[in-house]
């Protein structure tokens, strides 16, 4: 009987400690200096548990990247590609381009990519996105002449992008092995494949003549890979770790799954 | 009248202390909307608050780099090659202007956002600007740093000044008036230590440091920054870990958005939404990124030293080895781990030992004390709610700056810094 009441006591007393903790987590104590002391404001596990970090930190360093060594010489060769010749030709561009015209032609190519977005939204049986999309082809290629102003952005219709890549996705196609491309970046196995997929659609459907154009003529390409990279903030290096293509791998991954997941 | 003596004294020493006070600024005047440190530690200040600054294309500005190590071409490793110059960025007016350093924080580099939005703003307010890294930072430690094991504030400082020096050098074609110091974070500390350095080697006789958001005591503050991932988070369980959680809330915040929208106002709309990020969630997200620069550190620090504790010496590495491996044992260690690993060692040996208090009061701005107490150049902007200070921290910065201190209510760690309140306050130092 006496054991009994006793942990009664103990439960009563532990029920009670508790409530008292919950209110020194509202209040905000102030010391005599002024400090608020944040620290105050979170409970923290047992000392006995505090792995949290690194199980999740391990957890999630596990990418599937069976072609890694070829992988990293690849981020290497793109670091100095970027560096030595991509970037330079970028900041070319961008000293003897007036910024309407910069801004003219990233639209140019935004509506010839709506396309592939059109094609891969109905793919997805996504209505409204196609819809939204189709309504952007129509308005920017008229009255934007050609795609050259973006009146629907300014109209509600903000760029929703979709590849081939979200669509298998989508279809609950894993992602694969990680695949660094030569220049293009960070991919894996399933993205490869959209990104070929939405390169035969495109010179198929042949909008507005440029895919084909673009065959014969290899500077409306090589505008298009100027504009992409202007318009991309990531540099290589921008990490600042030794770590870089590591976090890289993390962020790509899990960056393509809320993609196809929106 | 005799009697009246006493009160007169007791009068003029109220009077008197009361001109060394502290500007503590009215929580209810101040305006900054996050009240919750952590917030404001991470999201920052909403973009409509922030001040109108010029965009990059505007700025006349580029990247410069410094050869200040030549023999560590030779002993770094392969996939070093990018960090074996020291880079640095300058913008520059067209006319003679007064000089601005800019020091980064923790593993930062010297385009780190804030590193960023501090030039703007005083490029704008026509200064000529210099951002520098982080003695921390990947890059310095590899190109810049003798010992390549940052702590060690004074060691630090005499590498910040070379590299200051050679920067001055490189750029001697530049019509400079004054020169000014400013850094924030561990960059303010280490600020503080250049300024004293400046005061005996004289090369640019700073006429304003400005110290933003400094550790006070180090080791109270790595400890708290060690802390932050050792919350309580609710919603972790065996299937789920902290980083899934995180994207599981963002994914629901996109999927009910209509569309993935990553801008700057990102973190403040989703603590808006229903997928909030508790206090703990917010604690363990800050302690993350710091658990991720302390990995960085006890990496380069190691590999450069050749200790062993991470990668075996003379193991070999070139652009395709793996790191994964040392990525993972190096996150394994926190800040006090290589305190106590690298950082004491190192010390212990030059200095013929001393104690961990010894060192923490060497590194920390106590050492300093006299000297800050007796310098009006240099003034401090600090939060109340900063998570990087201890109980006696804001008491020991008020003792020793007086009025040159201004205290915050809100901003978290460096939250508030780009509020236009506060950048105001920065030109307004800057300017008087």
């Amino acid at each position: 009987m006496a054991k009994h009441i006793l942990l009664l006591a103990a439960l009563l007393s532990a029920g009670y400690a508790q409530a008292d903790n919950g209110k020194t987590q509202t209040e905000r104590t102030q010391d005599i200096d002024g400090f608020t002391q944040p620290l105050k404001m979170l409970q923290f596990n047992p000392g006995l548990d505090q792995r949290e970090f690194e199980r999740a930190t391990m957890n999630a360093l596990s990418v599937y990247d069976p072609l890694e060594s070829i992988n990293r010489r690849i981020y290497h060769f793109n670091y100095r590609f970027d560096q030595w010749v991509f970037l330079p030709v970028v900041d070319g561009y961008r000293y003897v381009t007036p910024s309407f015209l910069r801004t003219g032609v990233s639209n140019f190519f935004n509506n010839l990519g709506d396309v592939p977005n059109l094609f891969n939204s109905l793919l997805q049986l996504k209505g409204h996105r196609s819809l939204e999309t189709t309504g952007r082809l129509l308005l920017n290629t008229t009255l934007g002449v050609g795609g050259l102003w973006d009146p629907a952005t300014t109209m509600g219709l903000p760029r929703q992008s979709e590849d081939f890549g979200q669509t298998l996705g989508f279809y609950g196609v894993p992602g694969g092995a990680y695949l660094m491309l030569p220049i293009l970046g960070p991919s894996n196995l399933r993205d490869t494949t959209g990104l070929v997929v939405d390169y035969g659609v495109n010179q198929e459907i042949n909008f507005l003549n440029v895919p084909h154009e673009s065959t014969r003529h290899p500077e409306i390409w090589v505008l298009g890979a100027v504009d992409k990279r202007y318009n991309t903030s990531f540099r290589y290096g921008q990490f600042d770790s030794p770590f870089e293509y590591d976090k890289l791998r993390y962020i790509y991954t899990e960056a393509r799954k809320l993609q196809i997941a929106e | 009248m005799l009697r009246s003596l006493p009160f007169a004294a007791l009068l003029c020493g109220l009077l008197l202390s009361a001109s060394a006070q502290a500007v503590d600024v009215d929580p209810a005047t101040y305006g900054y909307p996050l009240t919750n440190p952590f917030e404001a530690t991470i999201a920052t200040t909403p973009p409509e608050m922030r001040p109108l600054l010029p965009d990059d294309d505007d700025i006349n500005q580029s990247d410069y780099s410094l050869k200040l190590r030549p023999e560590r071409e030779f002993t770094l490793p392969a996939n070093f090659w990018a960090v074996k110059k020291l880079s640095y960025r300058m913008a520059k007016q067209d006319h003679p202007a007064p000089l601005m350093f800019l020091i980064a924080g923790t593993g930062a580099p010297y385009d780190s956002s804030l590193n960023e939005f501090l030039k703007k703003l005083f490029y704008k307010a026509g200064y000529h600007v210099v951002q520098l890294s982080s003695p921390t930072s990947y890059d310095f430690m590899s190109a810049a740093s003798r010992y390549a094991t940052p702590g060690i504030s004074q060691y630090d400082a005499e590498d910040l000044y070379r590299v200051m020096q050679a920067v001055r050098a490189q750029q001697a074609n530049v019509p400079v008036t004054d020169y000014y110091l400013a850094g924030y974070s561990l960059g303010a500390l280490d600020a503080a230590f250049v300024s004293h350095l400046d005061e005996t080697r004289k090369t640019f006789n700073f006429k304003k440091v400005l110290l933003l958001n400094p550790p006070v005591n180090l080791y109270t503050s790595i400890s708290n920054l060690d802390k932050l991932v050792q919350t309580e988070v609710k919603g972790i369980n065996n299937s789920t870990t902290f980083y899934e959680l995180l994207l599981n809330k963002l994914t629901r915040y996109f999927q009910q958005k209509g569309y993935v929208d990553i801008n700057a106002a990102l973190v403040y709309d989703l603590q808006n939404s229903k997928e909030r990020l508790t206090n703990e969630q917010m604690a363990m997200l800050i302690g993350t990124m710091f658990r991720f620069a302390s990995a960085d550190i006890v990496f380069t620090s190691d590999l450069i030293n050749r200790r062993g504790l991470i990668t075996p010496p003379n193991y070999p590495i070139t652009e395709g080895t793996s790191l994964t491996p040392f990525l993972k044992r190096s996150l394994q260690c926190d800040f006090d781990c290589y305190l106590t690993e690298q950082v004491i060692p190192m010390w212990r040996a030059r200095t013929d030992g001393g104690s961990l208090l010894q060192l923490i009061d060497q590194v920390s701005l106590y050492a300093l004390k006299d000297y800050l107490q007796n310098s009006p150049k240099i003034s401090v902007m600090h939060n109340a709610d900063d998570i990087i200070l201890g109980p006696g921290d804001l008491g020991f910065l008020r003792k020793t700056f007086g009025n040159r201190l201004t205290v915050y209510p809100y901003g978290g760690h460096c939250g508030n810094l780009n509020y236009r309140v506060n950048a105001d306050a920065m030109l307004e130092f800057f300017r008087g």
